[in-house]
């Protein structure tokens, strides 16, 4: 309970410290005080900028988390089911991961185009968190449990989706977790490289025509769905780890 | 001592170790020798009681056996084959000191998880049948954590009876439990074994429980671990409370502590 109130409190200072800061004009003109960002984000106008960014931002963030989690997945059980390709993969998983997504952005729109470059960015974003996630979890089986399933005859195929895989939900679900904001914050950055419309594209043009109110709001919504998609999957953290353990 | 003759021809020999090394690789190329030169022949349908001091390997035999570690030398044959051929055919049932029973899974579950691994279909009255064996009616929708850790135990004993094995390998089965659960436990497998008569091999310290049991209690050496006596226990079964009242079972268990507790080596 004291945590909780601990965290609130944390809120409200900064909170409190950004509207202090805006309205004092300390950090220039670039920063407004946070209530007026609020009270733009009550416009209507507003809200149906903000509304359409935000759809198509959450769309790519949703695709990419889903396609990049289950493209982790399966590359995690083939690195299980074939052992000798295992320390490939990990090590083809960190150089994908390596190259940074700023610069993986403008490769994409010139080969699957714009249209489904956040989508990609957000896969890739997503992808590598729960590519580690996955490989540790599947590793991470008691010894006891898999000389039980030795003894029993079971296959390498019977062991991951019997042991191997149930076992690890919980470590998976928690590169899940890991995974919703990167998505969200790989969408972003897709957009950002010419998308049509995205809470990315509406940063850069707010940017570009000074509508400092409208990139804040811009920011604070981006931040939102980031930490609501992480809230969601902390929630399903709680229900599986209760199911799992 | 050396090798135990059989008592029977070889075909009635359900499991045979002969000369078995078994060294394990410490750091810097050095190696522990944790077996040397043991031999063990289990007969068909016996009770093998495998006693011996912590660390004098008995549970590596146990992980030969199951196929779980070679040997460095030596063969073991379980059936007439290795213990590969055993396992291929899920003949093999095997229960540890970790329960490590699937957590996610229910009691039903956990029993029928030799089926489902075998790829078989499971057999929902021979499961009902375990469940009642091991005295756990009612708890077929509980989860292993709502369970006690002699429930636990049974749940592990029964799955490892599933498939009706050839082969049962129990390694301390009720090493961590308390000693009147334990105890407890000893009836009921003696009571279980008794309706079953498989080929049983059960790795232990305890001496009591080894002499409840088992039809022959095979003693080893400190590291390397081999064979350094073997004890035939005629106790007529069913063994039951009555038993462990009995001066001739405390007469031979104080024999067979005494053999653990002397330094010496195998003669």
């Amino acid at each position: 309970m004291t945590d909780r109130a601990l965290a609130v409190a944390g809120v409200l200072v900064v909170a409190a410290l950004a509207e202090v800061i805006g309205r004092l004009g300390l950090a220039g003109v670039a920063w407004p005080p946070l209530s007026e960002v609020i009270s733009f984000l009550t416009e209507p106008q507003a809200r149906q900028v903000l509304g359409r960014a935000l759809a198509a931002t959450g769309a790519a963030a949703a695709a990419g988390f889903a396609l990049g989690s289950a493209v982790a997945l399966v590359v995690a059980a083939v690195g299980v089911l074939l052992p000798a390709l295992a320390p490939g993969l990990d090590r083809l998983a960190a150089v994908v991961h390596a190259v940074p997504l700023i610069a993986i952005g403008p490769l994409l729109i010139t080969t699957v185009g714009r249209e489904a470059t956040p989508m990609l960015v957000a896969a890739l974003a997503a992808g590598f968190a729960v590519f580690v996630a996955a490989t540790s979890a599947l590793a991470a089986t008691n010894a006891a449990q898999r000389d039980v399933f030795a003894v029993l005859g079971a296959g390498r195929l019977v062991t991951l989706l019997r042991l191997q895989l149930p076992a690890g939900v919980p470590l998976i679900v928690d590169g899940l977790t890991l995974a919703a904001p990167a998505a969200v914050l790989g969408a972003v950055i897709g957009e950002w490289f010419g998308a049509r419309r995205g809470i990315g594209v509406l940063l850069v043009s707010s940017m570009q025509n000074m509508q400092v109110e409208q990139l804040w709001a811009a920011a604070l919504t981006a931040a939102a769905v980031s930490l609501l998609a992480y809230l969601l999957l902390v929630a399903l953290r709680g229900a599986v780890n209760r199911r799992f353990s | 001592m050396l090798t135990r003759p059989a008592t029977s021809p070889d075909t009635a020999t359900a499991i045979a170790l002969r000369g078995i090394v078994k060294e394990f690789p410490l750091r810097r190329g050095a190696t522990v020798r944790a077996l040397d030169g043991l031999d063990l022949e289990i007969a068909h349908g016996e009770f093998v009681a495998l006693l011996g001091p912590s660390g004098c390997g008995k549970s590596t035999v146990l992980r030969l056996v199951a196929g779980l570690e070679q040997a460095t030398e030596g063969t073991v044959s379980v059936e007439g084959a290795g213990p590969a051929d055993l396992i291929r055919s899920h003949r093999l049932g095997v229960a540890f000191q970790e329960h490590a029973l699937l957590p996610w899974a229910t009691v039903r579950d956990n029993i029928a998880l030799p089926f489902r691994v075998a790829g078989r279909p499971v057999d929902h009255e021979r499961v009902a049948a375990l469940i009642s064996l091991v005295g756990l009616r009612g708890f077929e929708t509980a989860r292993p954590r709502q369970l006690s850790g002699g429930m636990r135990q049974r749940v592990a004993i029964a799955r490892a009876l599933a498939l009706a094995p050839d082969v049962l390998l129990l390694d301390e089965p009720f090493g961590a439990l308390d000693a009147v659960t334990r105890r407890r436990m000893n009836l009921e497998l003696a009571r279980i074994w008794a309706e079953q008569h498989i080929t049983t091999l059960l790795v232990t310290h305890d001496v009591d429980e080894a002499v409840l049991l088992a039809d022959r209690v095979v003693v080893m050496t400190g590291r390397p671990g081999r064979v350094r006596h073997v004890r035939e226990i005629a106790i007529p079964r069913p063994r039951g409370t009555d038993v462990t009242r009995d001066p001739g079972f405390h007469a031979i268990v104080d024999e067979l502590t005494a053999l653990l507790d002397d330094p010496e080596e195998a003669p």
